[in-house]
């Protein structure tokens, strides 16, 4: 899997957030707002293909967490990545 | 050759061309902005264009006379709005206070043509035309905020009536600009169905998102929902491109920063401007 190109994170007044762009009129704006961590993630695999493995090791990487722990936010934070279509195949 | 001046928003528009500069400063309100101007951007109107090869990003049906128009990027990396059959627009960034116009017949299409043109070449200083409806009130501007029919006019109308001293600045598309002492809005001659073309220029006391609700309430947003609440109200066809997003992106951050946003959920009553009015102008002690 990877980050799909097209979604470009983009800083607001300090938050790191993605606009979904729709083609309808709407009164508002869809945004998925990334916070440390996805940030973390996002920064250090996109532009490459990678695994939950690789997502995992971020985490233990740069947080004091253990490794079971670790796996099972990776694979949180990939399914709702993968959900909003920030993450594709 | 003809020309016209104006200023809009702080900013000198030249007006060159043959019969559309005259036809342009015939349109309402046109005449209200004419002034002198130095610098600032230049629109070439009447020029000869050939309908451009693009890499289309967005297309859209005008809602006045439902023309196809289309926004994209040429193959000599300009951009090009196409307006119905043969109107089209060129904005190349190397001369980014530059706009290229081929003729226009229809003066309401002009109209819409010039709003896109100011839009396109002032985007690079941090000024955006804001979709609102905008009332005055202690020498402060309060921008409301809302898709068409969610009650943008009549809050700003009832701020008129029941609010003392507040007036209408503009009903349809004030000028929005972060500048060096804080955000300013500015009347244009882009207002809607409302004939309301002022120019004057006031500091931004808070934008308004105006939702329709079963009773009146008002929540002050955080960065995001500020965010997404600005967002739609700065020109829809640029976010589709993403440079134009980008400076978007920058202005709507800058402005967050400094002015309050709120989503106002309100009924068409007295008391909906009197909580917004309240909220933003808290009674002096």
């Amino acid at each position: 899997m990877k980050f799909d190109d097209k979604k470009k994170v983009r800083k607001v007044a300090g938050e790191n957030i993605v606009i979904m762009q729709s083609d309808n009129t709407v009164d508002m704006t869809k945004v998925v707002a990334l916070n440390e961590s996805a940030m973390m993630v996002y920064e250090r695999l996109t532009g490459r293909d990678f695994t939950v493995a690789d997502v995992t090791r971020v985490l233990t990487d740069e947080y004091e967490v253990d490794e079971a722990t670790a796996l099972r936010d990776a694979e949180a934070l990939v399914a709702s990545m993968r959900k909003e279509h920030l993450i594709i195949d | 050759m003809e020309t016209a001046t104006l200023s809009i928003g702080g900013i000198g528009v030249t007006l060159t061309g043959d019969a559309n500069v005259a036809l342009a400063m015939r349109l309402p309100g046109m005449a209200v902005f004419e002034q002198p101007a130095t610098d600032g951007i230049v629109v070439r109107l009447d020029e000869t264009l050939a309908q451009p090869s693009c890499r289309w990003l967005h297309s859209f049906d005008l809602e006045a006379n439902g023309a196809k128009c289309h926004f994209g990027v040429g193959e000599d990396g300009c951009h090009y709005h196409v307006f119905g059959d043969n109107v089209v627009l060129r904005y190349d960034s190397c001369q980014p206070d530059t706009v290229a116009c081929s003729t226009v017949g229809d003066p309401w299409l002009l109209r819409y043509v010039l709003w896109t043109a100011y839009g396109m070449a002032t985007l690079h200083r941090g000024v955006v035309p804001v979709h609102s409806s905008v009332v005055v009130c202690e020498g402060k501007a309060v921008l409301c905020l809302g898709e068409s029919g969610t009650g943008k006019s009549t809050h700003t109308r009832l701020w008129c009536e029941n609010i003392e001293g507040a007036y209408l600045l503009n009903d349809d598309s004030p000028i929005v600009r972060v500048e060096p002492d804080g955000v300013y809005a500015y009347g244009s001659p882009w207002s809607g169905k409302t004939p309301c073309f002022r120019q004057e220029r006031y500091p931004v006391a808070a934008f308004l998102r105006i939702v329709q609700r079963p009773e009146n309430t008002i929540k002050h947003l955080g960065t995001i929902e500020a965010f997404t609440a600005l967002q739609p109200s700065c020109p829809p066809v640029l976010a589709h491109d993403e440079g134009c997003m980008d400076m978007i992106v920058d202005f709507i951050s800058a402005v967050i920063g400094q002015v309050p946003v709120y989503r106002l959920g309100c009924l068409p009553d007295a008391d909906a401007a009197r909580l917004s009015h309240d909220t933003i102008f808290p009674a002096r002690q």
